[in-house]
């Protein structure tokens, strides 16, 4: 169990002026699972390195349990790092591969078999440990690399996209033993991925990183339903930005008020809401509602996609298919925005 | 990796570096410093004088060096020329097609890279003999074709298997005739591999010693041939400026292909052989 | 036109040139090595030719001396290249110097190096002026003997300065397409650099740097022009010696010139073996 912190991590290449990674500070807590987010480039895999000894950071600090590691060459530091491409040594048995680390350790044989054949029951692929890892699925490359890493038992576990190599029906396999078994052993684990899809399922917390700076760490959900500003919200797929103003708990547009549930600090500001959030229908006073027109609508199978206009403003809304059969391309429809699902921008 | 910045790492590599660099052009020197040299004596560490006098020499109607040098030229475009011919459709059968018996040719073709000539000349010269092509210029080009052609269909082959036969079937679909694909479509789409591959089948050509040796019987003299003479017969001089001008094509050829010249490519393969 | 018939006429030209000339050459070499050439007459094959070269005491000595010169030059040359790709890998002030007379190395031909070496190395050579100089000798003769010498150290080092950046070449771009990554794989997995270096790289770069060095051995065991100038007269290295008895005024030792050409060959079939079967290897993996 370590408390991983990053105090204000800094690296710069050589060669470039512009950080790769612009003083990043985060407090990772003993156990967590965390996954650092954020578009290719955008200093991710930098940061991973960096915990892991594999670069040098220009500036900053690592800590685990408060004490700095920056001085501990990558094999002393009870880091290990799984990579995208798993990295599998393509001239080893399975079971070499898995038993690597114990070896470098200089762990007796007999030991090291024990152990060996233990993970592989652990990653569920008991009778492949003669195989190369040529011979196996994708799946099962990535499993023999966690196991890998796993049976050093680190401190930290650093995981490089795990699930991006992945078809749709394996990563949810995936998803679930790598829960289980960090859980299980507890090791605090950090992951990095392009993928917010990926980072929801899988993580406790979230840290979104846009152009080498940290935007918003936090809970999954919070990213959908109060993210910090546009710019997050778009990474997470909003698409409905309202200008106006606040007044009193009341976001004043040009169409109408919206009564807000949070309390907001009055001024300027930019209102956002969920595709999947804005409702079909009105209340009985009319409150949070408005009659939109319907520009187009397309049938998605288990929803249907509406884009409708209000006054200059596109909406995009996302129904039950059932909810608007009625509705046409052409005719008006009401839109409910509930309180709830409402949140402004910081401008 | 980690320590990668460390001063202590830098100095190091420039260091093993600097010794590198000195260690490789040490050879090149002596000769180069001899070439202009005027009587150079143990024990001076430079010589005492200058001179042009061996570039006069080597340059001159009589001495034989010119003569020496386009006729090595010849010989090297002419095994160049054929190597090309008969190279690039065999690279294009090797690189573009999977049949039976593949490896057993691509054996074939690998063996004159790592069988040293003498093992094959010495028969080659009894044959020759018979037929007359001893002690000549079309012998020596013939021989010299042993480790060029193998050379030109690796590197044809390389090229082969990264091209795409398409644009042919598009070619000949548009209208084009065969010789019409082959000259519009197919030659562009190869012309840098065999701009390169001719390059070191040249080079290739250029350093051999004992094929010229033996089947030239002493009447075909190349440059290598010459250069050898006059080093066993201590004109340290001539042989300083012969061995100048002998290794100026690699030197000409290394910067027009320096970046075919990686080991990535399998056209380093034959440089094993110069 | 079918795909065979169309692949045969493709390949035709340049294999008939290989087969005649590269193995018509080994098999006349081969017949002429028993005495068998029914074209001039000799139709009773005999092993004599065999018999008198393996009772020579300078046919051992020179097949000795012609191994320890493609075994020690492959040997040291490797482990120099692979240092030297360590090096080339990194950043540092002058690598891209190294890197043009790496690619230079490989244009100059064996024998403008063989001259050099012995500019450098002979007992009045650059060398031994500048120990005179220093006045580590008082004169030529005082200076070790480094070419024409009985250890072949002259050879070594030509052999040395051409196959360092042959070898280098072909390792380092092999270092370069499996890229750091396995490496810091292994560092994380609690691998010393060593280790990583010792369990990782070099078990990822050993096909290629093998059938890099298998080419060298065979042409270092074959090359004549080098030991020719470099190296002593007795023993002299195979080829040399093969040369010497096929151009001998006796015409009866052109059969054991033959047999040692044979011999060469075979030494370079086991070879091509080696070389096939590494260079599979690196494709598979």
């Amino acid at each position: 169990m370590t408390h991983v912190s990053l105090k204000q991590l800094t690296k710069i290449y050589p060669g470039s002026i512009e950080p790769s990674l612009d003083q990043l500070s985060l407090e990772i807590a003993s156990g967590e699972l965390t996954a650092l987010l954020g578009p290719s480039g955008c200093g991710k895999t930098t940061t991973m390195k960096m915990i892991a000894g594999l670069l040098e950071p220009t500036a900053g600090d690592v800590t685990f349990d408060g004490r700095s590691v920056l001085r501990d060459k990558p094999e002393h530091r009870g880091v290990v790092m799984v990579f995208q491409n798993y990295l599998l040594f393509p001239y080893m048995s399975v079971a070499a591969n898995i038993g690597f680390g114990l070896k470098m350790r200089k762990i007796d044989q007999t030991e090291i078999d024990r152990r060996v054949s233990e993970m592989l029951d652990l990653v569920k692929l008991p009778d492949l440990g003669a195989r190369r890892p040529s011979e196996l699925s994708g799946g099962q490359q990535q499993r023999v690399a966690l196991a890998r890493a796993l049976i050093v038992q680190p401190n930290v576990l650093l995981l490089d996209e795990p699930l991006s190599n992945l078809d749709a029906h394996l990563r949810f396999e995936m998803r679930d033993l790598i829960r289980n078994l960090q859980q299980d052993m507890g090791i605090t684990t950090i992951f990095v991925t392009h993928d917010q899809e990926e980072a929801v399922v899988l993580a406790d917390k979230v840290a979104l990183i846009l152009d080498g700076r940290l935007k918003q760490y936090d809970v999954p959900s919070a990213f959908y339903s109060r993210p910090v500003d546009k710019a997050t919200a778009l990474f997470f797929g909003g698409q409905n930005f309202l200008a106006g103003t606040v007044n009193d708990d009341q976001f004043v547009t040009r169409f109408g008020s919206l009564r807000l549930s949070e309390k907001t600090p009055n001024g300027p500001g930019t209102l956002t809401i969920r595709p999947e959030n804005i409702r079909i229908g009105s209340t009985a006073d009319g409150r949070n509602s408005v009659v939109a027109s319907l520009i187009d609508k397309i049938y998605l199978g288990t929803q249907t996609r509406l884009q409708c206009q209000v006054g200059e403003t596109q909406l995009q809304v996302i129904a039950n298919p059932n909810d608007v059969l009625e509705y046409e391309p052409g005719q008006n429809i009401p839109l409910l925005f509930p309180e709830n699902a409402l949140w402004v921008l910081q401008s | 990796m980690q320590r990668n910045g460390s001063l202590l790492g830098s100095s190091f590599r420039f260091l093993t570096g600097a010794l590198l660099i000195t260690w490789l052009v040490l050879p090149l020197i002596p000769l180069a410093i001899w070439s202009f040299a005027k009587g150079w004596f143990y024990p001076s560490l430079l010589p005492k004088m200058w001179s042009l006098k061996a570039w006069k020499y080597a340059f001159s109607d009589t001495s034989g060096v010119l003569d020496s040098l386009w006729l090595t030229i010849g010989i090297s475009l002419a095994a160049t020329f054929l190597s090309v011919l008969v190279g690039v459709p065999a690279g294009r059968a090797l690189g573009m097609y999977q049949f039976k018996g593949k490896s057993a040719v691509e054996l074939l073709i690998l063996a004159p890279m790592i069988v040293p000539g003498i093992a094959v000349v010495l028969g080659i010269h009894s044959v020759f003999i018979s037929m007359g092509l001893t002690n000549s210029v079309p012998g020596v080009i013939l021989v010299h074709l042993i480790p060029t052609i193998p050379y030109m269909v690796l590197v044809m082959a390389g090229i082969f298997a990264n091209y795409d036969p398409a644009f042919e079937s598009q070619a000949r679909s548009l209208g084009a005739s065969a010789p019409k694909t082959f000259w519009y479509v197919t030659l562009p789409a190869i012309m840098p591999g065999i701009i390169v591959g001719g390059l070191f089948a040249f080079l290739v050509s250029w350093s051999q010693y004992i094929l010229t040796l033996l089947i030239g019987g002493g009447r075909v003299v190349t440059l290598p041939l010459l250069l050898f003479n006059f080093a066993t017969s201590g004109r340290n001089d001539i042989t300083g400026a012969i061995g100048m001008i002998y290794i100026l094509p690699g030197i000409i050829i290394l910067i027009l292909t320096a970046k075919h010249l990686s080991g990535r490519s399998g056209a380093v393969g034959g440089f094993g052989q110069i | 036109m079918s795909d065979r018939f169309k692949i045969g006429l493709l390949l035709f030209p340049a294999l008939s040139i290989i087969v005649v000339l590269f193995f018509g050459g080994l098999l006349v070499g081969l017949m002429r090595s028993f005495n068998y050439m029914p074209v001039i007459g000799l139709t009773q094959p005999d092993l004599s030719a065999y018999v008198s070269v393996f009772t020579d005491k300078e046919f051992y000595l020179s097949f000795l001396l012609t191994f320890h010169i493609a075994f020690t030059s492959t040997v040291i040359s490797c482990i120099l290249a692979v240092a030297a790709a360590l090096l080339l890998r990194r950043q540092f002030i002058g690598r891209a110097v190294v890197n043009f007379l790496f690619q230079l190395n490989l244009t100059v031909p064996h024998l403008v190096g063989a001259i050099g070496i012995l500019y450098l190395f002979s007992q009045s050579g650059s060398f031994a002026r500048l120990a005179a100089e220093w006045g580590m000798i008082a004169g030529p003769s005082d200076f070790p003997a480094l070419v024409f010498d009985p250890y072949a150290i002259g050879i070594i080092l030509q052999y040395v300065w051409k196959e360092v950046p042959f070898i280098g070449v072909i390792v380092l771009a092999n270092m370069q397409s499996i890229g750091e990554d396995y490496e810091s794989v292994a560092r994380s997995l609690g691998a010393s650099r060593w280790q990583a270096f010792r369990h990782v790289l070099l078990p990822l770069i050993f096909p290629g740097m093998l059938s890099a060095s298998v080419m060298v051995f065979a042409f270092t065991f074959g090359a004549y022009e080098i030991p020719a100038i470099l190296g002593a007269n007795y023993p002299a290295a195979l080829p040399v010696l093969a040369y010497r008895h096929y151009t001998d005024v006796d015409l009866a030792a052109r059969p054991e010139a033959m047999a040692m050409a044979i011999i060469i060959a075979l030494l370079s079939a086991v070879m091509i073996y080696f070389y096939v079967r590494f260079s599979r290897q690196r494709v598979r993996s």
